[in-house]
């Protein structure tokens, strides 16, 4: 009975820390996007509130939560606000199977940082990930709008493309480390001494291109261009309700492929590998906390990096972006998933 | 307890929503339907200990699959979704027939299934090699001639789509575009 009570706040626990942090760090990463692309742009972006605009998350979300609630008159309300739903609640629950750092003891308790160490979380990943097009779709549809309409369709196009190629894409690192749990995998790459990234380049590369296209990001945001769409399957939505989309598409979804693409590519938490000889931790200095820093690092790092190929890059067409997908990166992925299928085994078997 | 609970919530969900398949009339409520189910049948996985199936079910059914709804329903304007008849009515009494001698196979099917079934005794194996490799492992040694069947099945099926999916390079006799 004790032990299912220590379990239960543990988990419960968990949850509220993944979800503040998810939640609180998603608004405040609108701050970071915004003085990124000003420094990219070499202006001083927000600098009002508070300062260096420190407070501007706040002043954007009591804006937004003080609009007039709008919805478009011949859309179909119920579905209008089901699609926030369900664009909010998959990419949240990608979370649940995100490994923050290694097993510690608190009170005598053993505790993982990670919610559900289930043996399948790359899939639920991957099949929760790509929950967001039906959002999107439908969201779309109930505006009742061409443009959002336009923009939900050429998104649903991008996600049903890059999520074969995605999930090929990771086939390479799960061959490496024999399993599906993220945890795992993560104490697989520490075992044999190698971020897998040493490994799988070309998995990487294709991994990024489908984070970006599964997130909306630029070079692949065609589903909300703004010259041709006003801003896609969003344009009907107002106030808070607008604001939620672009924080789990751009926010939230970047945020938990990233610590995917950490967790598969770049060894979790630890520290900086060479290849097949060991870990070098500059880090050592924090002790315990050394892993979850070093996750954290890797994971804003890969963020600053989207943030970079956002503001420089222009925006691909439709028709370039699925034929690049299932012309250049599913060959790639297969000759890669062929390559890793046949080597891997002569290695470690 | 908890897992008869869980069990349940979950099966109540996906009869519920299977009859909201059947019984609704707008299109885009059918296909929300259907997703439900198949959120559901995962979530029955889930509770039966069968983890990988449960996630197949999640990325292939009702992500891969229903998205293809997803398409077809763009091309359902707004004011058609109201319609309440059908057209196919001669087709559904016509095929009534063969559709009750379907479901009276897979009723049978299913009983005969409970009497072979193993009892219990994959569950030693699950414990100590994991879900995913007793799954590939039955796969690929019991089942592996079904198996490579099926696949060549889906093979055939995509070299059809591809025929009929490509770009004609010449429409009429007189090679006008």
């Amino acid at each position: 009975m004790e032990g299912l009570l220590a379990w239960l706040i543990i988990t419960l626990v968990k949850i509220l820390v993944i979800l503040g942090i998810v939640l609180g760090i998603g608004a405040y990463l609108t701050l970071v996007e915004r003085k990124v692309a000003a420094h990219i742009q070499r202006r001083p972006g927000p600098m009002v509130v508070g300062w260096h605009g420190l407070l501007q998350p706040l002043a954007d979300g009591l804006k937004l939560l003080t609009k007039e609630d709008l919805y478009p008159r011949y859309g179909n309300p119920f579905l209008y606000n089901l699609a926030l739903v369900m664009a909010l609640v998959p990419a949240t629950l990608v979370f649940a199977v995100v490994p923050f750092g290694p097993e510690f003891e608190v009170l005598g308790i053993k505790v993982k940082p990670i919610l559900t160490d289930v043996n399948i979380g790359l899939l639920l990943v991957f099949a929760l990930g790509s929950m967001a097009v039906f959002a999107i779709a439908l969201a779309g549809w109930a505006s009742n709008s061409k443009y959002a309409l336009i923009g939900s369709m050429r998104k649903a196009g991008i996600v049903v493309s890059y999520e074969v190629v995605i999930t090929f894409a990771v086939m390479g690192p799960i061959i490496l480390a024999g399993t599906l749990s993220t945890y795992d995998i993560v104490q697989k790459q520490i075992e044999q001494k190698l971020w897998y990234l040493w490994l799988q380049p070309m998995a990487f590369v294709v991994y990024m291109f489908a984070m970006l296209a599964e997130t909306g990001r630029v070079p692949f945001d065609v589903q909300e261009a703004e010259a041709e769409l006003v801003t896609g399957f969003t344009v009907e939505y107002g106030g808070m309700k607008f604001g939620l989309f672009p924080l789990v598409e751009w926010y939230i979804e970047v945020l938990s492929l990233s610590a995917i693409a950490v967790v598969l590519f770049l060894g979790g938490w630890s520290p900086i590998n060479i290849p097949f000889l060991g870990f070098i931790d500059p880090l050592f200095f924090l002790g315990p906390l050394s892993p979850f820093v070093w996750f954290i690092l890797k994971v804003s790092l890969l963020f600053l990096f989207v943030l970079w190929l956002h503001w420089t890059l222009p925006r691909y067409r439709i028709d370039q972006i699925t034929t690049t997908a299932w012309k250049v990166m599913l060959p790639l992925t297969f000759v890669n998933l062929v390559l890793t299928a046949v080597i891997a085994p002569l290695i470690w078997r | 307890m908890m897992q008869w609970l869980v069990f349940l919530l979950f099966s109540g969900l996906a009869v519920l929503s299977a009859l909201g398949v059947v019984l609704l009339s707008s299109p885009i409520y059918v296909i929300l339907c259907l997703l439900s189910v198949l959120v559901s049948v995962a979530g029955l996985f889930f509770v039966a200990g069968a983890e990988l199936v449960g996630a197949l079910q999640l990325l292939i059914y009702a992500v891969a699959v229903t998205v293809f709804y997803i398409f077809v329903l763009t091309a359902v304007p707004w004011e058609k979704t109201l319609k309440k008849d059908s057209h196919y009515r001669v087709e559904g009494l016509l095929s009534f027939p063969l559709l009750l001698a379907l479901y009276v196979e897979m009723a049978l099917v299913f009983l005969l299934g409970i009497s072979v079934s193993p009892k219990g005794q994959f569950r030693e194996f699950i414990k100590s090699f994991g879900n995913t490799e007793v799954v590939g492992g039955i796969l690929f040694s019991k089942y592996f001639l079904a198996f490579e069947l099926v696949s060549l099945v889906l093979l055939v099926g995509m070299i059809g789509a591809v025929i009929i999916g490509r770009k004609e390079v010449q429409t009429y006799e007189d090679g006008s575009p």
